[in-house]
């Protein structure tokens, strides 16, 4: 008696029948309507509807409906969807769930249409492949960041030290943040505890030529690796020079309620797409450093995707969802209602187009980018499955040591066990 | 007469059995009628979306693919070698054996209070009581919560204390259930006990917590297995990871992150299923016990 | 004496337990600088409106009336489809006799149980055949089949304690079930009904998940999916505006209590049954 068989069957079937089957594309040039999802806030979404509504204008025969959420409930909607054989036709997609999505048949292939329906004549080719995952490319970066430190400068001049600048190594940023901190009488912490961030690590493991993932998908460092930058931030809080630890839990939180958002910190480490988070409950107060970095040559940043966008594998109007894809990152006319909205736009004439007027948090963060390019490197191949639960994981395993809940040794074997776990 | 019953009356035991009494009812007929609407919705919203996830627990289904069968696989990995499940199984008992309690007994002790005035603003003080228990499961007030206890969400130690207050802070929902079974106990036995020379606490604990315990009863077995399922303030006040260091890592919150955000739904439905049938005991256990405790007015 | 007591002692616990409340309120009133620089004072050095005039502007294009009107209509529905079907469902478990009775009911007692996620995903799929998604019908149509087995339980422990001498009565007077139902069952079930109303109105209020998963266009967000977007963290925040909208969405679950809750204890107390 197979009968969970027989019931798989069925529920297989059902299934399969709910959309996990595959999709044909309608004629070119036909009426087509598509939807289109991404994350973000109401200016965003102010931005996109208008750019969307001139591509309607320009596309009588294609209706798009839109839809957006805040970051975190975005990606619980999308799953649901997919699964439910209702995914939209465009998505924007994140760099480190590309992979989750894409190695799951879910995006659809865009290398039959790069440099035809989808220009690419403009781009920094090395950008372009920041989309690409196994040969396929599975999305198209949409904007550019990179890591960069937010800090506040009043607190650097106040306590007699130098902001960041390129060439400042760690030992600087340890020295200048613990007399920031003396001079703020461990009122005001002269940086925000990184050790948690796997943003932070990647950084800093490139700066020392290595990578967070080798190219077959494995932990690109040891445990020497991660020892030593567990070390590191140690001996920033050995030095009084970081956050408390009551603090190391609001990593990643918005910029509100970030210790340097809350005026707890003196300076943290973040991307310059976040600045203007930082801005709105800080105004005027910031301003964006690179990293400290023990190599001459290597900042360790690259040019990151900062959102990228993707196409539905299953969507039934391929050809209108390529076209408003292209639309979006190549038009000059989008480029210039969709300004820096996303960060710097990945077409470079766009780039030029907007940085001719750009006034707040706009002009600080190209400004930014452009101190910084000549050092920034290539994208490396976006993470693999399971790269975001190591990510989360490190945050838990560098909690527990903070807490003292556990030594760096042993948080070290627990971190690996279950980083290994996650991979396979 | 006694009156308690209204309020929370029999255990379920005595409908299963064959309740109503005395009246024997020609026509099944009707029955089904009633229950019509609510038959189509048992079979097509609950029924088969519980065989789905039931045969999705023993498969791997990651939300996109076309299940594969893998016995009981995911139910033997939960045990074998998972240690943040057994992490999520410890927060998620502590949670609930200690804000089960300390929920009731507070909403016991306001509506004691709350009696004890008379009329004396009481409609005015139960509303304001009950506010908490409206506000709870938003998102703003989760935030405020936040921000009051400020240094508390953010230390191992004290994370999930702040989440069983949170709870415990919404005792007006049983609180006003107290109430109402307090106003059904009729004065004149408390007056007469009173002349007998019985005191506060022996009225209390001979007359007022006998003809409340099934009220207690009702609200003892709902507010265990709201505890046992609670995720929106752990979710909230966590942001949504059960951190710091897994402290407030709860048995749904990790059930939730394996299918949404690790999309591994077959696993994630064997936790639904072990939760589903650990609530189903505990509730028949605690069904099992009321025959010593729960004391009902019809059975004199 | 006692008495004051006890009066005196209600006004500090109440003191404390509104206390969260109080500061929500006065967070919705504080400049988003000051918010975030002294997150923890009660009383703001200065007020601003701006807050709550943001949040009327509402998100994406939809003000806070579409999303006001889009609760009020979803959880409208919610109400009357859960009153009405939980009523016929329990009727039937409580005072009629049928076969199956008991099993079906212990059966909707485990559903209780089931945490809610784990049918999401079945359930998704059963609308999206229908053509459900993107509409209010996923998050009533449950409602008007008394799919929420809590409020069942509610009014079936209800309805058995009303006196089967009753029905006897009416049988007698020639009544069916039907008219029993409604003439008899129905009236002296008002405290339980009333429950049930409040109760679902204040859920499917806060409900965050399922209107999220089914709901898409912003016209018919409802004010829990509008909040939601006021907090991204990845790109500037609204940090203000959010605690007044989120004032502004208790502001109705407020007046529905205050308009209905004296039914709540006093229905208890004086359903014609006494003595």
């Amino acid at each position: 008696m197979k009968a969970h068989k027989v019931v798989g069957l069925l529920i297989g079937a059902a299934l399969v029948a709910s959309g996990c089957g595959g999709g044909g594309g309608t004629a070119s040039g036909g009426p087509a309507e598509i939807k289109f999802v991404w994350w973000g806030n109401d200016d965003r979404a102010k931005l996109t509807n208008e750019a969307v509504k001139l591509f309607q204008e320009r596309n009588s025969n294609i209706k798009v409906t839109t839809s957006f959420q805040n970051f975190q409930t975005y990606f619980e909607k999308l799953s649901t969807e997919i699964a439910g054989g209702n995914a939209p036709d465009v998505i924007q997609m994140d760099y480190r769930y590309l992979n989750e999505y894409a190695g799951r048949n879910v995006l659809l292939d865009l290398t039959p249409n790069l440099g035809k329906e989808i220009r690419t004549a403009d781009w920094n080719q090395g950008f372009i492949g920041s989309g690409k995952l196994n040969n396929k490319q599975v999305a198209m970066p949409l904007a550019q960041n990179a890591t960069a430190i937010a800090y506040d400068p009043k607190l650097f001049a106040d306590a007699g030290v130098e902001e960041p600048a390129i060439g400042w190594t760690w030992q600087d940023y340890k020295d200048r943040a613990g007399k920031i901190q003396a001079k703020n009488e461990n009122k005001i912490a002269g940086s925000t505890d990184f050790g948690g961030t796997e943003d932070v690590f990647e950084t800093w493991l490139r700066q020392r030529g290595k990578k967070l993932y080798a190219d077959d998908g494995k932990l690109g460092y040891t445990k020497d690796d991660l020892k030593a930058f567990w070390q590191l931030s140690k001996d920033f809080r050995d030095a009084k020079a970081t956050t408390p630890p009551e603090l190391v839990t609001t990593l990643n939180a918005g910029a509100e309620q970030s210790p340097l958002g809350k005026k707890l910190s003196a300076s943290e480490h973040s991307y310059d797409s976040l600045f203007g988070g930082y801005n709105t409950v800080r105004p005027n107060e910031l301003k964006l450093g690179p990293y400290p970095s023990d190599s001459k040559d290597s900042l360790g940043s690259y040019r990151k995707p900062s959102q990228l966008i993707s196409v539905s594998a299953r969507t039934k109007a391929k050809d209108a969802s390529i076209k408003l894809v292209d639309f979006l990152l190549n038009d000059p006319d989008a480029g210039k209602i969709l300004g820096a909205n996303r960060g710097l736009p990945a077409n470079l004439k766009v780039r030029e187009q907007v940085s001719q007027n750009l006034t707040g948090t706009n002009k600080v963060i190209f400004e930014y980018e452009k101190s910084v390019d000549a050092k920034l490197g290539d994208a490396p191949a976006a993470p693999p499955k399971g790269d975001g639960a190591i990510y989360k994981l490190m945050q838990r395993t560098h909690e527990e040591v903070v807490f003292g809940k556990k030594s760096i040794d042993q948080a070290l074997e627990d971190f690996f066990g279950e980083a290994e776990r996650a991979l396979s | 007469m006694v009156l308690t019953e209204r309020v929370a009356p029999a255990p379920v035991k005595s409908v299963a059995e064959g309740a109503p009494p005395r009246r024997p009812n020609k026509s099944q007929g009707v029955a089904y009628l009633f229950l019509a609407p609510w038959l189509l919705g048992a079979i097509g919203l609950t029924v088969a979306p519980m065989v789905v996830s039931l045969y999705l627990s023993f498969t791997d289904y990651d939300l996109f693919n076309t299940p594969n069968w893998v016995g009981v696989d995911n139910y033997v990995k939960l045990f074998s070698d998972d240690p943040r499940y057994l992490q999520s199984v410890g927060v998620t008992l502590r949670y609930v054996a200690v804000s089960v309690p300390l929920k009731l007994l507070l909403a016991l002790g306001v509506a004691l209070l709350l009696n004890s005035l008379r009329g004396l603003g009481q409609a005015f003080f139960r509303s304001a009581f009950y506010a908490p228990s409206l506000l709870g499961a938003s998102v703003g007030l989760a935030l405020a919560w936040r921000a009051i206890f400020d240094t508390w969400v953010d230390t191992p130690d004290m994370a999930l204390t702040t989440i069983i207050l949170l709870s415990a802070w919404q005792f007006g929902a049983p609180m006003v259930i107290f109430l109402a079974g307090l106003q059904q106990i009729p004065r004149d036995m408390l007056d007469a006990a009173e002349v007998d020379g019985a005191g506060w606490w022996r009225r209390l604990f001979s007359i007022v917590l006998p003809m409340l315990s099934p009220v207690m009863f009702f609200n003892l077995v709902l507010e265990t297995i709201h505890a046992f399922q609670a995720f929106t303030q752990a979710f909230v006040v966590s942001g949504g990871r059960g951190g710091p260091a897994d402290s407030t890592l709860f048995y749904t919150l990790y059930l939730y992150e394996r299918g949404f955000t690790e999309f591994r739904m077959g696993s994630a439905s064997a936790m639904a299923w072990v939760l589903l049938v650990v609530i189903a005991v505990i509730t028949a256990v605690l069904f099992r016990t009321s025959r010593y405790w729960v004391f009902y007015g019809d059975e004199r | 004496m006692k008495r004051a007591l006890a009066l005196v002692l209600s006004i500090a616990a109440l003191a404390l337990v509104l206390y969260p409340i109080v500061w929500l309120v006065s967070a919705s009133l504080t400049p988003v600088e000051e918010l975030v620089a002294n997150l923890r004072e009660l009383f703001p050095g200065s007020i601003t409106g701006s807050g709550y005039a943001q949040a009327l502007d509402g998100v994406g294009g939809s003000t806070f009336w579409t999303f006001l009107t889009n609760s009020l209509v979803v959880s409208g529905g919610a109400v009357i489809g859960n009153v009405v079907s939980c009523a016929l469902a329990a009727y039937a478990f409580a005072r009629l006799r049928f076969r199956l009775s008991g099993a079906l009911f212990a059966f909707s007692l485990l559903t209780i149980m089931l945490p809610a996620h784990v049918t999401l995903i079945p359930q998704y799929i059963v609308f999206q055949q229908l053509e459900f998604t993107d509409t209010f019908v996923p998050l009533i149509l449950p409602k008007m089949l008394a799919t929420d087995a809590f409020f069942v339980f509610l009014m079936v422990q209800f309805m058995r304690g009303i006196p089967y001498e009753l029905d006897e009565a009416a049988r007698i007077d020639g009544c069916g079930p039907v008219r029993n139902f409604r003439y008899v069952v129905l009236p002296l079930s008002q405290p339980a009904l009333v429950t049930t109303a409040i109760f679902t109105f204040i859920w499917t209020w806060n409900d965050f998940f399922s209107q999220l998963i089914y709901l898409s266009s912003t016209e018919k967000y409802t004010i829990p999916l509008g909040l939601r977007l006021f907090i991204d963290q990845t790109s500037s925040s609204s940090y203000g505006a959010m605690f007044a909208m989120s004032v502004l969405s208790l502001v109705p679950i407020g007046l529905f209590f205050l308009a209905f809750q004296r039914f709540l204890v006093a229905g208890v107390a004086t359903t014609g049954l006494k003595g």
